[in-house]
């Protein structure tokens, strides 16, 4: 797949329409008093937790300087608290994203929405952590308050190609190991992989008291499966393939992948998590300012 | 049917086809895609499989409906009886009239032909064709209405054609040959007249060879006749048919009977007139003929039929004979004398003119030949067209324009005889009138013998007298030309054997020996040599003559003087009635003639003999010969025997008549040897009809041999449902489930 240009993953419409909604935490986070009440201004926090290696775009005010002195290294100083809540995207970047049955494949749909969320998470002067898995996380941002980063955000979004088989479960299971504090967890897949597993691990996130946000990314021809005629299936994950006359099983096909929709989002909604079924064909501002409108009506404030 | 059946592949060929062409999709909700194959892969691979066998059936029935399958066996009744194509073939030739008193054999005929569609399975076919010497389709391609069958059949007319049974039996073969049916049949419905069967091995190979394709029923009738009386030759023997004087003919009664006939009586009818002549032979035995003399007279000029009957007797057709002759007016004739002499005796046109005038000077003027006498040297300013015969005498030569004018002669119907002597340039003759224009039927060689002796001489024949000019001697009575001595002759070397068409379009004929030298060892080199010759040449005839026409060279006018005036005579007549030579044709002959050039594209309504006031007449078109440019009337519908009037439309209106004879041998009831009978019964059903009695049975037992019965409709009507199951189901199949 060809690398897609970063700023083509920043839908002007979308970021408009989103910057008014705003994107809010519908449980305490730990952190959001301390929003409210307009600290810390630049980002920088009380609690010292971890050095972390630089990388390029990171903001130089916070390199260790001692460290630096010392090892002839540069380190990060990361703080806890430095933002009000931690919004962790998780986009799936496993092969099957890869299909797209007009201009646009569901990879680079999800690279959209997760490009506009950063923005507007960003710009709000919250924190996100963006992370691209198949079966492990592949590449991962750190979290990160500072709108600049967009850029490296952008770039490690549009640089990316699947190449691999999903392992959703696993991926949800080490992430919720990893995040201490509670923050937002915004899944973006097509969620193909045992569903159980799937759900397993946004349960195991819930428990670690954070919000899941499902972004089911779908292409239209999943949903309508409009085949005629004698028709060969090659599989996107490595699976063998298939000839059969799509016409003559399409209920049938339709009526396994609906009750694939329904488990899942029945299972989201059991553990009070959104689940937004997304159709690639329909405009990117529609979804992102749908769900955002949705959100503000339906958040406890 | 093997080449339809191998097209039950077709759909096995484009499924496995089908397989290999398909489009590819990468596809990432392979998961669902594969539980839905799983749970439908069974009933999609017996839905395909399904549709595959309807449609094999349904080209196989295909194939095999129009391979036209049929059961030959008893118990296909069940599919109903066989359809059958039928040709009919009615004999209408001059035989078919014999009657028993009550029934005429056409007549019986046409109740078997009738039986015969009776007897067809419903759905059946039949053509109806008329068999003579011809096949005259009356309804030539078959129909599947019965109807108009019964009233072809009913309506056919009798003719009095000879019989040969070979074309149309040739011709119902062809048009079977055409048909595709499981039965094929042909009813040959005759007298069996032993003249009908004169083909009998070929007609036997056809329907030997056909008989596993085609049944052919050969229906008899049986009428047996033992006695026939016919008469079998009428014939002018005067030499010119001119207006009012008494006119000699000649009839001749056959006897085709098994007992002598015995006073005959013949007689002779000019027109509708009363009979002008009777004669009465007073036996025939059983297969000979019997000749009479007959005389009669035209009363005024024009055309007119002479016929001559017996008694009507059990075979009516051939008991009278007609023949069309045209009356001359007058005659006139040119005398080209080449030796005038000093007196009229020793003039080289004596005789001649008093041979062809035969009367005293003062009855010459109301004789109908007017003969007048020029010398050689007159000759190039006559005009010759004035001139109904020119003879040559003794002229030495003749220039360019005399030659161009005789062509010009000739070529419009005029008659030129010449006579040799010893003033006549031969080689003149041979160069200029022989090779180049190619008037005389023979070259002159010699002379020979020697006119100052009288002991040497050479005689003519005395028997075998064929050529119609010399026909008169085959009778003792009318003398002999073997008495008259030729001293002196020419042989007449004929020029070249076949009748040809000169460059410019004119004719010319064969050359034929009118009378020749006898064939005996003292005639020496002349021995058998001909001693007159003629030939046709455009439209005009040459008479050409081997010795001189006075007694310089031979004792023929003052010796034999009954043979010299009839020669002279008939060769006028024969030179003068050159025209008229086609007017009486064999009955189914094409009648042609040739008439003046202003009639073309006139109307010419032509009324049959016998025919009916209430029959519409035929009409022909006057067409234009190419050739002669002159106006050529045709009419090939001669069936009947009798006269054919002829009516065209000019102003004045032009009537003129015709003649058409019957074959003589028709007169002949002897039937099929049994021999041959027997042969045609291994590859036919041989049926003797002997009334309308038989038809019940003969229709049971032509039905008895139709077993079996095509299937083929029921096959169609199965690979239709078939292909209306197929087109449901495959859209039933592809509904989404």
């Amino acid at each position: 797949m060809a690398k897609t240009p970063p700023n083509l993953l920043l839908d002007a419409e979308a970021i408009s329409r989103a910057e008014s909604l705003g994107l809010a935490a519908r449980y305490i986070v730990e952190g959001y008093m301390a929003g409210e009440h307009k600290s810390p201004f630049r980002g920088f926090a009380i609690e010292f937790t971890q050095h972390r290696e630089y990388v390029p775009g990171d903001d130089i005010r916070h390199l260790d300087w001692k460290v630096l002195g010392r090892t002839d290294r540069y380190y990060l100083k990361q703080y806890e608290q430095e933002t009000n809540y931690v919004a962790h995207l998780l986009v799936d970047g496993s092969e099957s994203m890869k299909y797209g049955s007009g201009s646009i494949s569901k990879l680079h749909y999800a690279k959209m929405i997760a490009a506009v969320l950063c923005y507007v998470i960003l710009h709000q002067r919250d924190a996100v952590s963006l992370g691209v898995f198949d079966e492990k996380l592949q590449t991962y941002v750190p979290r990160t308050g500072n709108l600049q980063s967009m850029h490296n955000i952008l770039s490690l979004l549009a640089g990316f190609n699947p190449t691999r088989q999903t392992n959703i479960g696993q991926v949800l299971h080490e992430m919720a190991g990893q995040i201490r504090r509670r923050g937002i967890a915004v899944l973006i897949s097509d969620l193909f992989d045992d569903e159980q597993q799937v759900l397993d691990g946004i349960q195991h996130l819930r428990f670690g008291g954070h919000e899941v946000i499902v972004f089911h990314v779908l292409d239209p021809f999943e949903l309508e499966f409009p085949f005629n005629g004698l028709v060969e299936f090659e599989g996107l994950e490595q699976s063998p393939k298939l000839l059969t006359r799509p016409r003559e099983i399409r209920k049938s096909y339709l009526r396994e992948f609906d009750a694939f929709r329904a488990r899942l989002r029945e299972g989201c909604e059991r553990q009070n998590c959104h689940y937004t079924m997304i159709n690639t064909a329909t405009p990117l501002h529609e979804v992102i300012s749908g769900y955002l409108a949705f959100r503000r009506k339906t958040s406890a404030r | 049917m093997l080449l339809g059946i191998s097209a039950v592949s077709i759909p096995i060929i484009i499924h496995l086809l089908n397989k290999r062409k398909f489009q590819r999709v990468i596809w990432a909700a392979m998961r669902f895609l594969k539980i839905s194959v799983e749970q439908n892969q069974r009933r999609l691979q017996i839905e395909d499989l399904l549709l595959l066998l309807i449609r094999c059936a349904m080209l196989a029935l295909l194939a095999v409906a129009l391979a036209r399958p049929a059961i030959k066996a008893a118990t296909a009744g069940m599919f109903g009886q066989a359809r059958v194509t039928a040709v009919l073939l009615l004999d209408n030739s001059a035989s078919m009239s014999a009657t028993d008193g009550v029934k005429s054999r056409f007549e019986k005929g046409k109740e078997a032909a009738e039986s015969a569609l009776a007897s067809l399975p419903l759905g059946s076919s039949a053509a109806v064709i008329l068999a003579s010497d011809i096949a005259d389709g009356l309804i030539p391609e078959p129909t599947i209405d019965m109807n108009l069958a019964r009233k072809a059949v009913r309506e056919a007319r009798l003719s009095d054609r000879s019989s040969d049974l070979l074309p149309a039996v040739r011709g119902a073969m062809d048009v079977l040959g055409r048909h595709t049916s499981l039965r094929k049949e042909i009813f040959l419905i005759t007298d069996g007249q032993a003249l009908a069967w004169r083909n009998f091995q070929p007609i036997q190979r056809i329907v030997d060879q056909s008989k596993a394709d085609v049944r052919t029923h050969l229906i008899l009738i049986d009428a047996p006749q033992e006695n026939n009386l016919a008469v079998t030759e009428l014939r002018m023997t005067s030499g010119l048919p001119a207006v009012g004087r008494p006119l000699r003919f000649e009839a001749q009664v056959s006897n085709f009977g098994s007992s002598a006939a015995s006073d005959v009586r013949v007689t002779l009818h000019i027109d509708e007139d009363p009979p002008s002549d009777e004669a009465v032979i007073d036996s025939i035995d059983p297969g000979s003929s019997k000749s009479v003399g007959l005389t009669g007279k035209l009363r005024g000029p024009g055309f007119h039929s002479a016929t001559a009957s017996i008694a009507a007797d059990r075979v009516p057709a051939d008991d009278f004979r007609t023949i069309a002759i045209r009356a001359i007016e007058s005659v006139k004739v040119l005398l080209v004398d080449g030796d005038p002499g000093r007196e009229a005796r020793d003039s080289e046109t004596f005789f001649l003119r008093y041979a062809l005038a035969p009367v005293s000077r003062s009855e010459a003027s109301d004789y109908f030949v007017k003969v007048n006498t020029i010398g050689a040297a007159e000759f190039d300013g006559v005009k010759l067209d004035d001139y109904d015969a020119v003879f040559v005498a003794n002229v030495t030569d003749f220039s360019d324009a005399a030659l161009e004018s005789i062509s010009g002669y000739l070529r419009h119907g005029g008659g030129l005889v010449i006579f040799p002597g010893s003033n006549m340039q031969a080689s003149f003759y041979n160069e200029k009138l022989g090779k180049k224009w190619r008037f005389l039927p023979a070259q002159f060689v010699g002379p020979f013998g020697d006119a100052s002796q009288d002991e040497r001489f050479f005689t003519l024949q005395d028997k075998d007298f064929t050529h119609p000019i010399a026909r008169l001697w085959s009778d003792p009575a009318s003398g002999s030309p073997a008495s008259a001595h030729f001293f002196r002759a020419y042989e007449l070397k004929a020029t070249d054997s076949a009748a040809t068409t000169r460059p410019e379009g004119d004719e010319v004929g064969e050359p034929r020996t009118v009378l020749r030298f006898a064939d005996t060892p003292k005639n020496g080199e002349l021995a058998g040599k001909p001693a007159v010759m003629e030939r046709s040449w455009g439209m005009g005839r040459v008479v050409q003559f081997a010795s001189t026409a006075d007694t310089a060279w031979n004792d023929l006018p003052t010796r034999t003087p009954g043979v010299y005036l009839p020669l002279l005579d008939r060769v006028m007549g024969a030179v003068v009635r050159r025209q008229d030579e086609g007017l009486n044709v064999r009955v189914g002959e094409r009648f042609v003639r040739q008439m003046p050039g202003e009639l073309i594209g006139r109307d010419a309504i032509i009324t049959p003999p016998r025919h009916p006031a209430d029959q519409p007449k035929d009409a022909r078109k006057i067409e234009a010969s190419p050739r002669t440019r002159m106006a050529t009337l045709a009419y090939d519908q001669t069936n009947r025997s009798g006269a054919y009037d002829v009516s065209i439309t000019a102003e004045p209106p032009v009537r003129l008549a015709f003649a058409a004879e019957p074959d003589p041998m028709e007169s002949s009831l002897q039937t099929i040897a049994p021999e041959q009978r027997k042969t045609l019964g291994e590859s036919a059903h041989v049926v003797s009809w002997t009334g309308a009695g038989a038809g019940a049975e003969f229709a049971a037992e032509v039905e008895k041999e139709r077993i079996g019965t095509e299937f083929w409709m029921s096959l169609a009507i199965a690979a239709l449902v078939l292909a209306a199951a197929e087109t449901f189901l495959s859209q039933w199949f592809s509904e989404s489930k």
